[in-house]
């Protein structure tokens, strides 16, 4: 509808030239507020505050404790099978087979593009009962990791099961979203979907009532590995 | 500004019309505090009423009225009322954006308005007294004062001075009390609704007056604490003022 | 009063007698207006992100066609199709159009208010697609064929009774699905993964677009933002024309101050940052080597629907809102009446100016009337807007229009004439004083004929005093010399 597309151009344009708008500087780069969250211990403590105030929880642990730990937490919600981003997203050698040492099967999976094959691994993906996938970063103030989805990187697996993990080197903590947006300009042209994930889903449509696990993960762990 | 030796009072069509003893008593406080007085006798109305409606011609035509009424003297402005204030100061300047000449002259008068409570905090450095006994009192901020002249702490600096320990916290005291100029009939039974709230604050904060800049919201709230049959009353913080003034002397 | 103002204002006296509704508002504006409050407060530098985000929105309208020819270009370099709706017909009729093309039987939808300001459900229903709305609050107003009655929170008007019943009689739930609001929940939760397993298309809105990479942010709290756009092998995304900013920087300084404002939170718990559909590998065909999940088609479409002609004109300003919904939780109309009082898409002080500016005056300009003019909203608006001098020009624009109420067109031009000849006025003022004198008792009036009859509803009225100020004044003056 080349047609509309011209026409509403020209309504904008014909509209600006007529417009008194109030204050319309041009914004420009924002000032540079140089990363105030201070050292990573700090960083670390801000955002394991805000993650346990948001219900999720916080782990630190060394590389080789991690698969131990991911059993626990698959062993606390009684889950035997598991999606995961690929080893190498991971950040954590030798996760995969750790768990797999330990009786987790790993679901791998890929969306067909004919829909109703799509349709139906979807559903055989449902019951999965955790996913485990790596981080591009954590933002210390409001308690979020980043995922950037690609090849080896699916969204489903921080979406569809009800416990999620992610692990996270806690050097690739920042204080704010603005911070890492300043040293890594391009991130949102990292993936076709990156993704903040803060905790666990919530509402509080009914009455201001909270409750989690609406519709993403109802437990969110965050790993940070040194 | 360097203290002035006398200012013009512009009294407001209301506190004309419904209560002149704010304008007497805003009047006999200022010259208390050494300030002359002169109130010029052709003013009338700012013209908010009009121009809260929409109504920009008449808004304009009773603005232009005022604008020369107080434009005979270089005199500060005085004005019992922020939202009346507010008009002259902040709104005048806008209406007459562009205009050649009531634009200079609008800006000139904005420069020189002010709020009672803001004259005698701000320019003054009021030196009021403090009468310790008498009825508690709870501070109502009328809205066009508050967020538009920006008139969060004279008036509650005043209110101490005169009254400190007899002030009561008015829960909610930032909130509209419904008035809203003609929106008080155009929108009678919201108007009416978030009155309720207003009086339940103030019998809740066990005041026995509740006090405000703006005579708008008293008529409001006192009418409402009226209807109620409230042994609450409304009261302007001019009167209030006048009051410790008026105790001072006796002592 | 034009018809739809009688409604209107019928509604709101609907809403002023319903007890339930005004203890529901005043909980949940309490506890929104109260977390933005504590989180602003909380948020350093808060005022210089307000100028910020002010500033960013007023740079990005002030250029919005370019904006919308770049993200056009990023955005289809990524492999995204873009559309352009002039009106909420053309809209719908793309949208049903791309449904139609995909062979979609079912569409799950994510919160988007441009959608049900083109009435999009409606239109893919008709063409035979199923529509299921995924916001748990937006699901309630689905399966109660009612309408939301807030921007951010939709169910704000239903007890969790109300919803227990609407579950059970409308949704095929049991006594134990609706015991509580967690089990509610899970309810929701199951009932709702069933329709995202299956959909053949998810439609979302958009929060924010992002210029310089063709880049569609969704927040979601609950995750049906995230699942609407991963799940189905097309997302189409509705996108008002203004919603838009440059850069990734000016859409984390948004961002720092959306959820802040919306609810009080730091952060929304999903942030999808979408830049097209998922991406080949190296390899043949789609998906080799290339993301496991996505989706392989992703459309955007712009939606104009008013919003250019308010650009050339004196409500420009409405356009830089972010929909955060914060001047509705500060307001004391909107906290008495809520939502569905104000009688379209968006209510509050925002819907006071969008719904006369975007769908005209005759029938939306009383909404403007619905306001004291305390300037809360200004006060609470991430980005400034000053809402009170916009819904100035409204009621300038319907007073122009003559459609204020008679007695007010007659009475203005009375009053100005007077107030502008002192003598005149004297002498009006005067003849109050003594009518005043002979109705009041102890001062006060209990009564007031006409219009002047709503302040007597529900107040006393003071007397006009015999002697006025000026009379008074010159007197002593005359005394004392």
């Amino acid at each position: 509808m080349t047609g509309a597309r011209g026409r509403i151009l020209e309504s904008i344009r014909s509209g600006l030239v007529r417009a008194a708008l109030p204050s319309a500087e041009h914004a420009g780069v924002p000032d540079a507020k140089a990363g105030r969250g201070g050292s990573i211990e700090a960083m670390v403590e801000r955002f394991g505050a805000v993650l346990t105030a948001l219900s999720g929880r916080v782990h630190r642990a060394a590389s080789p404790e991690v698969p131990a730990l991911v059993a626990d937490i698959a062993a606390a919600h009684g889950v035997r099978s598991f999606l995961a981003w690929d080893e190498t997203e991971l950040g954590c050698p030798g996760l995969l087979e750790g768990l797999a040492a330990r009786g987790l099967a790993r679901v791998d999976y890929r969306m067909p593009t004919d829909p109703d094959a799509r349709i139906r691994l979807a559903q055989a993906l449902e019951p999965i009962g955790l996913g485990v996938t790596g981080g591009h970063a954590a933002i210390a103030e409001n308690g979020a990791v980043v995922l950037v989805s690609g090849p080896g990187r699916g969204r489903l697996v921080s979406l569809l099961p009800a416990v999620h993990v992610a692990i996270v080197s806690e050097r690739r903590l920042r204080p704010t979203l603005a911070d890492l947006v300043r040293e890594e300009p391009r991130l949102l042209d990292a993936g076709s979907n990156v993704v903040l994930v803060a905790g666990p889903s919530r509402t509080a449509d009914i009455e201001m009532a909270l409750s989690h696990g609406v519709h993403g993960p109802k437990h969110v762990h965050v790993v940070l590995t040194a | 500004m360097p203290r002035p030796s006398r200012v013009q009072f512009f009294a407001t069509c209301l506190v004309d019309v419904f209560s002149p003893s704010v304008g007497l008593a805003a009047v006999a406080v200022l010259e208390r505090l050494g300030v002359g007085v002169d109130v010029v006798p052709d003013q009338t109305c700012c013209g908010q009423p009009a121009f809260n409606g929409g109504f920009v011609e008449e808004a304009a035509a009773m603005a232009r009225h005022t604008i020369d009424v107080l434009s005979r003297s270089p005199d500060p402005v005085v004005v019992p009322s922020g939202s009346c204030a507010d008009m002259i100061a902040g709104r005048y300047p806008e209406i007459f954006d562009g205009d050649a000449v009531y634009g200079p002259k609008a800006r000139a008068l904005a420069e020189r308005t002010y709020e009672f409570c803001q004259f005698l905090a701000d320019v003054l450095g009021a030196g009021l007294p403090a009468a310790a006994s008498g009825p508690a009192l709870a501070y109502h901020a009328s809205c066009h004062g508050l967020r538009g002249l920006g008139l969060r702490a004279q008036p509650r600096a005043v209110l101490r001075a005169v009254a400190g320990g007899r002030c009561r916290d008015l829960p909610d005291a930032e909130v509209c009390c419904g008035f809203g100029g003609v929106f008080a009939v155009k929108m009678g039974p919201l108007s009416g609704a978030m009155l309720e709230s207003k009086l339940d604050a103030v019998e809740a904060s066990g005041a026995d007056f509740v006090v405000a800049t703006d005579l708008s919201c008293l008529m409001h709230i006192g009418g409402g604490l009226r209807r109620r049959g409230s042994r609450a009353a409304a009261r302007h913080i001019a009167e209030v003022v006048a009051d410790a003034f008026a105790e001072d002397r006796r002592e | 009063m034009s018809d739809a103002a009688r409604a209107f204002h019928q509604r709101i006296d609907a809403a002023l007698a319903d007890r339930a509704l005004g203890d529901a508002l005043a909980l949940t504006t309490g506890r929104l207006a109260g977390g933005r409050a504590a989180a602003m407060a909380a948020f350093a530098d808060a005022e210089a992100a307000r100028d910020e985000a002010r500033r960013i929105r007023a740079a990005a309208i002030a250029r919005l066609d370019q904006l919308l020819e770049r993200f056009e270009r990023e955005a289809t370099a990524r492999g995204c199709r873009v559309h352009w709706a002039e009106t909420a017909a053309d809209a719908t009729r793309i949208v049903t159009a791309i449904a139609q093309e995909a062979r979609v039987t079912l569409a799950v939808k994510s919160k988007s208010m441009v959608s049900e300001e083109i009435e999009l459900n409606a239109a893919l229903e008709r063409s035979g697609v199923r529509v299921v709305e995924t916001d748990l609050g937006e699901f309630v107003v689905q399966i109660a064929g009612d309408r939301p009655s807030h921007i951010i929170t939709p169910i704000i008007h239903r007890s969790r009774h109300d919803v227990a019943r609407l579950f059970r009689e409308k949704a095929n739930a049991a006594p134990e699905d609706v015991a509580d609001i967690p089990a509610m929940t899970a309810f929701a939760r199951r009932t709702l993964r069933a329709e995202f397993l299956q959909a053949g298309m998810g439609i979302s809105g958009a929060n924010v677009a992002v210029a310089e990479t063709g880049t569609v942010c969704l927040v979601t709290n609950e995750g049906n933002g995230r699942l609407t756009t991963t799940l189905p092998r097309v997302h189409v995304a509705l996108v008002g024309i203004e919603r838009i900013v440059p850069s990734a920087a000016d859409l984390a300084a948004v961002l720092s101050l959306l959820a802040r404002s919306a609810t009080g939170q730091a952060l929304s718990v999903y942030t999808s940052l979408i830049s097209g559909p998922r991406r080949a590998g190296a390899g043949p065909g789609p998906a080799k080597g290339g993301e496991p999940d996505g989706p392989d088609d992703v459309h955007v479409v712009f939606v104009d629907n008013g919003r250019s002609r308010l650009l050339g004109g004196p409500l420009a300003e409405i356009l830089y809102c972010i929909r955060c919904g914060a001047c509705l939780n500060v307001c004391p109309v909107y906290q008495k009446v809520g939502g569905h009082a104000y009688g379209g898409v968006y209510p509050g002080p925002v819907g006071s100016v969008v719904m006369p500016g975007l769908l005209g005056l005759e029938a939306w300009s009383e909404l403007a009337q619905a306001s004291s003019l305390c300037g809360a909203c200004r006060e609470a608006c991430p980005v400034r807007i000053d809402l009170p001098r916009l819904l100035l020009e409204v009621r300038r624009q319907a007073a122009a229009k003559r459609l204020a109420p008679r007695w007010l067109r007659v009475a203005m031009p009375v009053y100005a004439a007077v107030a502008r000849r002192p003598r005149l006025y004297r002498s009006a003022v005067a003849a109050a004083g003594l009518l005043g004198r002979m109705v009041a008792k102890g001062g006060w009036i209990r009564w007031l004929p006409g219009p002047l009859g709503a302040w007597t509803a529900s107040r006393d009225f003071p007397a006009p005093a015999t002697r006025s100020f000026l009379q008074q004044h010159r007197l002593r003056k005359e005394a004392a010399r």
